[in-house]
């Protein structure tokens, strides 16, 4: 984990209201493992006081002379998420990362179910890449990404990988539904390993069907954050125990059958 | 010109000497540990530790926070492990550091308060205590404490005296008293605190505000109310400071939206001994550092050789 000033390598529109932006990644950093975060500046100096946490929903190594970049998919939504929008190519971010814990690897012979709604999409994505090298290897079965959007002009440009389930709520795009509504009739053909990111409704709704089928289930929360290190306990989430975990270092990324999702809502 | 290795940045809180005027506020910086990675904790002033309860506790339902003008609500309830688990999980390594630690003190009743200064009095490795009666988070004790002179008077009386009684150095740790701006005269507050014995005071702590939700048409945070902190608050910090300082003889300790050293220096001016740094290391962990440079460039530029002379000057 480090502080530091990030080159923007590249700044698009992914969608409506969507975009994706990548940064140089510093050569002294390791390579962040899906479900774990940055945080990031997102204006001057004094407003706003608390960085935007962003989940990675790429990294690559570079080589022959360009750095290693990694990426994050934000959907432009307050002040933070405009100004960030506002950059061009060659401006820097002040990031802070990487943070958390990220997911954990399925179990063998398992079929890893990936599922995202809306914004969720960026870390399912990197995992799903991640996921499918360890299907090649024989780790687990292909994973399969199921992805969730109001409408079809919500669906992000970015590459897929083959066999990726689109639901949109009004049918204009894939599955007509919610992106839960299809899950429930899918026949994954080997025992389910869930991972999900996305909002609390779908989150929660994946956790009834985690629950009901005794599935693992990795689920990546979001939260506002302050500190993003463990030191301010702002990014509490309610766990079904009364408990409280952070967010920022027992997360993102924690075991969606011991969370509260009634709380959360 | 003075040169600055002949500045002194000393500060004296009762017994207790503080290496530099610049210390990070209880509550933004965890335990120490959190933070060690992103800046040389042993450099500050001073580190506050995240409040300490007799009990464990879980703190308030979230979301716990919200962003606002220039600043941030929070509602986090004095969530941390106890004063048992403090002292095996956390003191260890807060005892390795080089700067001055000062543990945060925070409880419902009085007994709570007293029960953990005198187990503290047993461990070494502490600088001193600042007692917080000035949280806004918490439905018992906190700032329920903090707006009654009377009990401050007697709360703050109680615990000196148990810190007299305390074994070997530990009976000389300074008290402050952490105040709250949510009163209708802070003044008073401040007094009822020196009478009872306070080595020094601490102002500000947060402000009570609110942020509701438009579209979801409820407040933001699940307990409705939460602290405000951030540059929003730091002219009413300066105010605070600035009456208290000419209304107690002991040393005042400012904090409340530190940006950077010209913040600080605001406060110095008015009469503060020392500073901390809060909400602005969540945004910029390094900050406390930079405040402290440009503390030491001022104090070169103007011509003052001791820190605790900047007051003179307004």
């Amino acid at each position: 984990m480090k502080r530091f000033d990030a080159r923007i390598t590249a700044l698009r529109s992914v969608a409506t209201g969507y975009r994706e932006l990548r940064y140089e990644w510093p050569a002294d950093l390791p390579p962040p493992s899906p479900g774990r975060f940055f945080t990031v500046r997102a204006g001057g100096r004094y407003d706003p006081v608390l960085r935007r946490p962003f989940a990675f929903s790429a990294w690559s190594p570079g080589g022959a002379g360009e750095p290693a970049e990694a990426s994050f998919i934000f959907q432009v939504r307050g002040r933070g998420t405009r100004y960030l929008a506002e950059l061009d190519t060659g401006d820097t971010i002040d990031v802070l990362g990487p943070l958390g814990t990220g997911f954990g690897k399925p179990r063998r012979g398992s079929r890893p179910v990936l599922v995202a709604g809306g914004i969720g999409l960026g870390p399912m994505l990197y995992l799903a890449n991640a996921l499918s090298i360890d299907a090649r290897d024989g780790l687990c079965e292909a994973p399969v990404l199921a992805l969730g959007f109001r409408t079809a002009s919500l669906i992000p440009d970015v590459a897929m990988p083959e066999g990726t389930v689109i639901c949109t709520d009004d049918g204009s795009a894939g599955y007509r539904g919610t992106v839960t509504g299809w899950l429930e009739g899918y026949d994954p053909g080997a025992p389910p390993y869930l991972y999900a990111c996305g909002p609390s409704a779908m989150m929660a709704a994946v956790g009834a069907m985690a629950a009901a089928r005794r599935a693992p289930y990795e689920a990546a929360l979001e939260q506002w954050m302050a500190c993003g290190v463990g030191a301010c306990a702002g990014c509490a989430v309610r766990l079904r125990t009364g408990q409280y975990i952070k967010a920022c270092v027992d997360g993102p990324v924690y075991d969606g059958n011991l969370v509260d999702w009634g709380a959360m809502l | 010109m003075t040169q600055t290795d002949k500045l002194d940045l000393s500060v004296q809180i009762g017994s207790l000497t503080l290496p530099n005027p610049v210390g990070v506020a209880s509550g933004t910086f965890g335990y120490g540990e959190e933070y060690a990675p992103l800046l040389d904790v042993n450099t500050l002033g001073a580190l506050y530790t995240k409040a300490v309860t007799l009990e464990p506790r879980a703190g308030n339902p979230a979301p716990r926070l919200a962003d606002t003008p220039a600043g941030m609500l929070n509602s986090i309830g004095l969530a941390n492990p106890g004063m048992e688990a403090f002292i095996t999980d956390k003191l260890p390594f807060l005892r390795t550091l080089g700067c001055p630690v000062i543990v945060n003190v925070a409880g419902s009743t009085e007994d709570d308060y007293a029960l953990v200064v005198e187990r503290l009095g047993s461990e070494d490795g502490l600088g001193g205590y600042e007692i917080n009666i000035s949280c806004p988070n918490v439905a018992h004790g906190g700032m329920a404490f903090g707006t009654d002179p009377a009990l401050v008077e007697r709360l703050v009386k109680r615990l000196v005296s148990i810190r007299d009684r305390a074994p070997g150095a530990a009976s000389r740790r300074p008290v402050i008293v952490k105040l709250s701006p949510n009163v209708t005269d802070i003044g008073l507050i401040a007094r009822a605190a020196e009478a009872g014995g306070a080595d020094a005071l601490s102002c500000i702590n947060t402000l009570v505000g609110m942020v509701i939700d438009t579209k979801r048409k409820r407040p933001v945070l699940a307990r409705g109310t939460g602290g405000l902190s951030g540059p929003a608050v730091l002219p009413v910090g300066v105010a605070v400071v600035y009456k208290v300082s000419r209304a107690v003889a002991i040393p005042v300790i400012g904090l409340g939206g530190i940006s950077c050293a010209d913040d600080a220096l605001q406060y110095l001016l008015a009469g503060a001994v020392a500073v901390q740094v809060g909400t602005a290391i969540f945004s910029r962990p390094e900050t406390p550092l930079e405040v402290l440079g440009g503390i030491r460039d001022f104090m070169e530029r103007e011509g003052v050789s001791e820190v605790r002379c900047i007051r003179e000057l307004l």
